[in-house]
């Protein structure tokens, strides 16, 4: 496929293909389906973070009325009750312990959801509570109980070398990376800096909580799922009920946000086992408190120590990430990869020796978010590299270009080098931040920057198919989850521009594993890039069909056809696709089928990363020393998206990714008391709203057309979350001299700060 | 989840609070439903009937009168901060009111319910102490008048008795020579501090009347005559000075408590900073209409 220069689709402000269904309320999601017999589910979860299940009695809850099942540990001895992607280390209802409080420890199903709410009340449960592991601090202690002494093994998509469980520890795996020589380096460093940061507990809070939808019948196991990644879902129930991939179907309608929070197996084991005892189809439908309980991003701790040269050269780095993954692995083990490769930084830096932890507590199972790892590490990195500059009195825009990799320089031994202009990439948000013109400031004001590079985690496995339709329309198969992240619209440019039809022409359904191909997950940032080359190819396969049936039509040779506005043309000869067709196949039907693969070493490199995603970020701040409260002048983010297939969804997700980074900047934490939430609800939890927009928010897309993915794209969508903490903290020392290594940045905290300056 | 309830829906005010008094505790009324179907949907209340207000018809009205301004216990906030009487006559008022809360719960949500369910982070009830304002409550039979200082008895408590249906809320027109703020501060969903402020001067403009009241930090509302002593009779540059004092008085008066909304001791800073505030507000906008 050769690259273009000049488009007609791609690059295009082209409409969302869903926007019109979605604005007008028809689109569907899980929550709107019904399916004949259909009961009601409700869950009776844990009231305590750590105990022992001693008995369940279900039997005045089962003789209420219009009550048809309720689902316990004794109803899942036939199977193999443990998930995990992981780590199987997850039963799909409580077993003999429970972890953490909203642990599922009976489900009912009954004929409609108020029903099932009272029978809940009707579950006896007994519990003896056992000694609760509140933070990683508790788990970590020698002699500690042990969480989780049971853990089946290993699960079917880690895709970690190896994954590193400290046994007969509540370490859920252990991050190792080095190279170089720290010792000399620190020895060959003439100042050498320490910092501590924390980084709270946030929910991803997605419009529709988690909601799923199960039958099991002769035909097997069928679920309709708000779930992002659908072939992960359909191989953990295979695990689980015991079934072959194809008697176990998952069905995706539109998914109100995901964000990470629907990222792998979340409900869908619980409701099946609930299906399958009902022996009817059963829908659970999840409130925003309940999904509050299902899945968060870690908190962390991150200690981080550098040797500099006098001169500004960064020498030596030593780091340890705590995270913390509450009661089960879910993606943890992921995240503590992640938080360790991306302390690391893009700075140049050969000399280097990092942990990160993943450790069970008795809290709300953390998993997937945004840029896993991502936050929690560049928070302590970013942060830390205006400390230093402060102390070397360098300033902290000219101690980075100092550091920065330059395009083609080695990240680290084995990973792809630098594929981005990050020294330019800074001075372009520097200047739209008047950097030079913030020095003149007066105290309360200030401008902070930070640089977020990240290791992308996409993994290139996806599989597409294109059908060109008797009528010249086309249907693109594609497991990418349309999550209101719109990647239906971007992919059907992409097959659009490669068959040169309209991009009206072309229609994405949903996924159903049944007819859709496989695809690993919409994560990552890589559906444009993987996705999207599946895509391409799947389209340029139906292209090389179309041009070799036009030349037999036409009586040309393959080489003097082209392609244009669904027509088929050599010299003064042209033919449209429909005729095409027919002539084909001799009558007004068939179709032709593409198919394209996207794999390690097939259309995609196998060398990791697939690309190095970027979000800078500057923020101009404006503190109101009295109270503690930071307001937004501007907010400045900076991508490189290599190519932008659709710039208003990238500024969308860019700015999205922004915001959501200044909800756990200034807002958001979820907070736990001796493994108790206190505050799982949005009202007590508070996400920021329109009010809390920075004043002038600005988006820069650089494109070089540089990346793996279509016409040079790369992924993007999700560092753009991790600048705006590191920014809007150094904006703030450089406001107001105070250094807050704690988030989020709220005004009481920097209020204390503020305080403790000015009585020093 | 909102479990079954029987939905009663009388035509006037007399046939509500005969709802009230048969069945006791086991009703409630039913105005916006901000508050109460929230509390009955997570389960923390429950009811087994809800008397619906909302089809007695005159209790959603602004009114002026013989300088009174006597607002329908009904009336939506929404109604409130767009309100032409309320604008012209106490736009403090109304600028509280734009503040409440969010557009889907202020068009919707009525001043009643916000102040008969006295959730402790809310906001007229604290602005309508300094003003002065009047709660009118009835019975089937009765009726009375309550100072909105006496009406508040604790979180999630005020003086109603069971079968009383708050009315009306009579509030007296800024005086000619007066001025009222409020100001919140807050970064979670509700207000976690609000201060009202209401000045008025005598002819040689000397602080004739003080009122000060803190909500939010504390249980419930409630007026600080102590710190408003500190102020009267004083120019407004001696009263300037002693700001910080009322500040740090009206601050450990509003029995703050730390919660998620911070600690009490940086609820109580935040009660002086914004009493200052609320002074300069005033201030500044006594000095425009002199100007003008
Ligand atoms: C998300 C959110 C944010 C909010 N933020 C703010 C804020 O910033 N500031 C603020 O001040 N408030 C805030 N509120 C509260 C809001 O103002 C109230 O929810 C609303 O005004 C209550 O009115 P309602 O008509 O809905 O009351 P309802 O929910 O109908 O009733 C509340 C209670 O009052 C009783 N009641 C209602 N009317 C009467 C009456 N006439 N006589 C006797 N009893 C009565 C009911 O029985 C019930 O117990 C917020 C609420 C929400 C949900």
């Amino acid at each position: 496929m050769a690259t273009k220069s000049s488009f007609t689709i791609v690059g295009k402000a082209a409409r969302r293909v869903e926007g019109i269904e979605k604005v007008t309320g028809q689109a569907k999601f899980t929550v709107d389906l019904t399916i004949p017999g259909m009961l009601e589910g409700k869950v009776a979860r844990s009231p305590y973070p750590h105990a022992l299940v001693e008995s369940i009695d279900t039997t005045r809850a089962e003789k209420l009325p219009g009550v048809v099942a309720v689902l316990t540990r004794a109803d899942v001895k036939d199977i193999n009750p443990y998930f995990g992607h992981c780590l199987r280390d997850r039963p799909l209802i409580a077993l003999d312990r429970v972890r953490y409080v909203g642990e599922p420890v009976a489900a009912v199903a009954a004929v409609d959801a108020l029903t099932a709410q009272e029978a809940l009340s009707l579950v006896e449960v007994k519990y003896k509570e056992l000694p609760v592991m509140a933070t990683f601090d508790d788990s970590l202690t020698p002699g500690a109980p042990i969480l989780h002494p049971d853990i089946q093994g290993e699960g079917a998509y880690h895709e970690l070398k190896k994954l590193q469980a400290e046994i007969q520890t509540n370490v859920c795996h252990h991050e190792h990376i080095e190279e170089g020589d720290v010792g000399t380096g620190f020895a060959e460093s003439d100042r050498i800096f320490e910092d501590v940061f924390e980084f709270p507990m946030v929910y991803h809070y997605t419009m529709e909580p988690h909601a799923a939808i199960a039958k099991v019948d002769a035909n097997g196991i069928t679920v309709w799922s708000s779930c992002a990644h659908p072939f992960v879902v359909r191989a953990e129930l295979a695990l689980i009920f015991e079934q072959p991939l194809s008697k176990v179907q998952v069905l995706v309608p539109y998914v109100g946000g995901a964000y990470g929070g629907k990222s792998y197996t979340k409900i869908e084991p619980l409701v099946v086992a609930l299906a399958r005892k009902a022996g009817q189809p059963v829908r659970l439908e999840q409130s925003v408190p309940e999904s509050m309980l299902t899945n968060r991003r870690h908190s962390a701790r991150v200690w981080i120590k550098t040797g500099v040269k006098r001169d500004g050269t960064l020498v030596a780095r030593e780091a340890k990430v705590l995270l913390d993954t509450g009661a089960y692995a879910d993606n943890g083990p992921r995240v503590a990869r992640r938080a360790a490769t991306r302390i690391h930084g893009p700075y140049r830096i050969g000399n280097y020796n990092i942990d990160a932890l993943a450790v069970y507590t008795n809290t709300c199972p953390a998993g997937s978010f945004r840029s896993i790892g991502g936050p929690q590490s560049i928070w302590a990195l970013e942060s830390h590299m205006d400390i230093m500059a402060e102390q070397l009195g360098i300033d902290p825009l000219e101690f980075r270009l100092k550091n920065l990799l330059k395009r083609g320089d080695i990240v680290k031994s084995g990973a792809k080098p630098m594929d981005a202009d990050l020294l330019s990439d800074l001075k372009q948000v520097a200047v739209k931040l008047d950097w030079k013109g913030s020095a003149k400031r007066r105290t309360g004001s200030g401008v902070g920057l930070a640089v977020g590079v990240t290791d992308s985690e996409a993994v290139p496995v996806s599989t597409a198919i294109v059908r060109l339709l008797a009528d010249g329309s086309v249907v693109l198969m594609s497991g990418s989850t349309e999550v209101g992240q719109g990647t239906r619209t971007v992919l059907c440019q992409i097959a659009a521009e490669e068959l040169s039809v309209a991009l009206e022409k072309v229609t994405m359904h949903s996924t159903d594993t049944n007819v859709t191909p496989f695809d690993r997950s919409t994560g990552a940032s890589r559906s444009t890039t993987v996705m999207g080359t599946a895509v391409r190819a799947a389209a340029a396969d139906l292209r090389a069909q179309l041009i070799e049936i036009g030349a037999e039509i036409l009586k040309a040779k393959p080489e003097q056809i082209v392609l244009k506005d669904g027509e088929i043309i050599a010299g003064e000869y042209r033919i449209g696709y429909t005729k095409a067709l027919h002539t084909y196949f001799g009558m007004p039907g068939g179709e032709l089928i593409g198919r394209g693969y996207c794999r390690p070493g097939g259309g995609m490199s196998p060398i990791y990363p697939l690309f190095w995603e970027t979000g800078l970020g500057g923020a101009d701040v404006e503190v109101d020393v009295e109270t503690g409260e930071i307001k937004l002048n501007r907010f400045v983010g900076l991508a490189d998206v290599g190519k932008a297939i659709n710039p208003p969804q990238c500024e969308g997700q860019d700015e999205g990714a922004a915001m959501m980074g200044i909800g756990h900047t200034l807002f958001e934490s979820l907070i736990y008391d001796k493994g108790q939430p206190l505050n799982p609800n949005l009202v007590d939890y508070r996400v920021p709203s329109f009010r809390n927009l920075p004043a002038v928010f600005d988006t820069i897309l650089v494109e070089n057309q540089d990346g793996p993915g279509p016409h040079g794209a790369k992924g993007m969508g999700e560092t753009g979350i991790v600048s705006p903490a590191p920014a809007i903290g150094n904006a703030l020392a450089r406001a107001t001299g105070v250094r807050i290594r704690e988030l989020p940045l709220t005004p009481e905290r920097v209020w204390r700060a503020l305080r403790d300056k000015s009585s020093k | 989840m909102l479990r079954r309830f029987r939905l009663e829906e009388p035509e006037s005010v007399k046939e509500a609070c005969e709802l009230l008094a048969r069945h006791g505790e086991s009703a409630r009324i039913y105005a916006g439903g901000t508050e109460l179907l929230l509390a009955m949907k997570e389960g923390l209340i429950q009811y087994e009937r809800l008397i619906n207000v909302k089809k007695i018809t005159g209790l959603d009205q602004v009114k002026l009168e013989n300088g009174t301004i006597r607002i329908g216990a009904l009336t939506p906030h929404r109604k409130l901060e767009n309100d032409p009487v309320l604008k012209q006559k106490l736009p403090a008022f109304v600028r509280m009111e734009h503040h409440v809360a969010n557009v889907r719960v202020r068009e919707v949500g009525t001043l009643g319910g916000n102040l008969c369910f006295a959730e402790p982070h809310a906001d007229p009830g604290t602005l309508l102490m300094v003003l002065g304002a009047k709660l009118v409550a009835e019975r089937a039979s009765s009726r009375r008048e309550i100072p909105a200082e006496r009406f508040f008895v604790d979180a999630y408590e005020t003086c109603l008795e069971a079968d009383e249906l708050l009315t009306d809320i009579h509030v007296p027109a800024l005086p000619e020579r007066a001025g009222a703020a409020y100001l919140k501060f807050g970064y979670l969903e509700r207000p976690s501090v609000g201060v009202g402020l209401f000045i008025a001067w005598d002819q040689d403009a000397a602080i004739a009347e003080a009122r000060i009241a803190v909500g939010c930090a504390g249980p419930k509302p409630k007026r600080v005559e102590e710190a408003e002593g500190l102020l009267k009779g004083k120019s407004a540059r001696d009263a300037a000075s002693a700001l910080a004092q009322a500040g740090e008085i009206a601050g450990r008066a509003a029995d703050a408590i730390g919660d998620l909304h911070g600690s009490a001791e940086y609820k109580e800073h935040i009660v002086g900073v914004l009493l200052k505030r609320a002074f300069q507000q005033i201030s500044e906008q006594r000095s425009s209409k002199s100007s003008r």
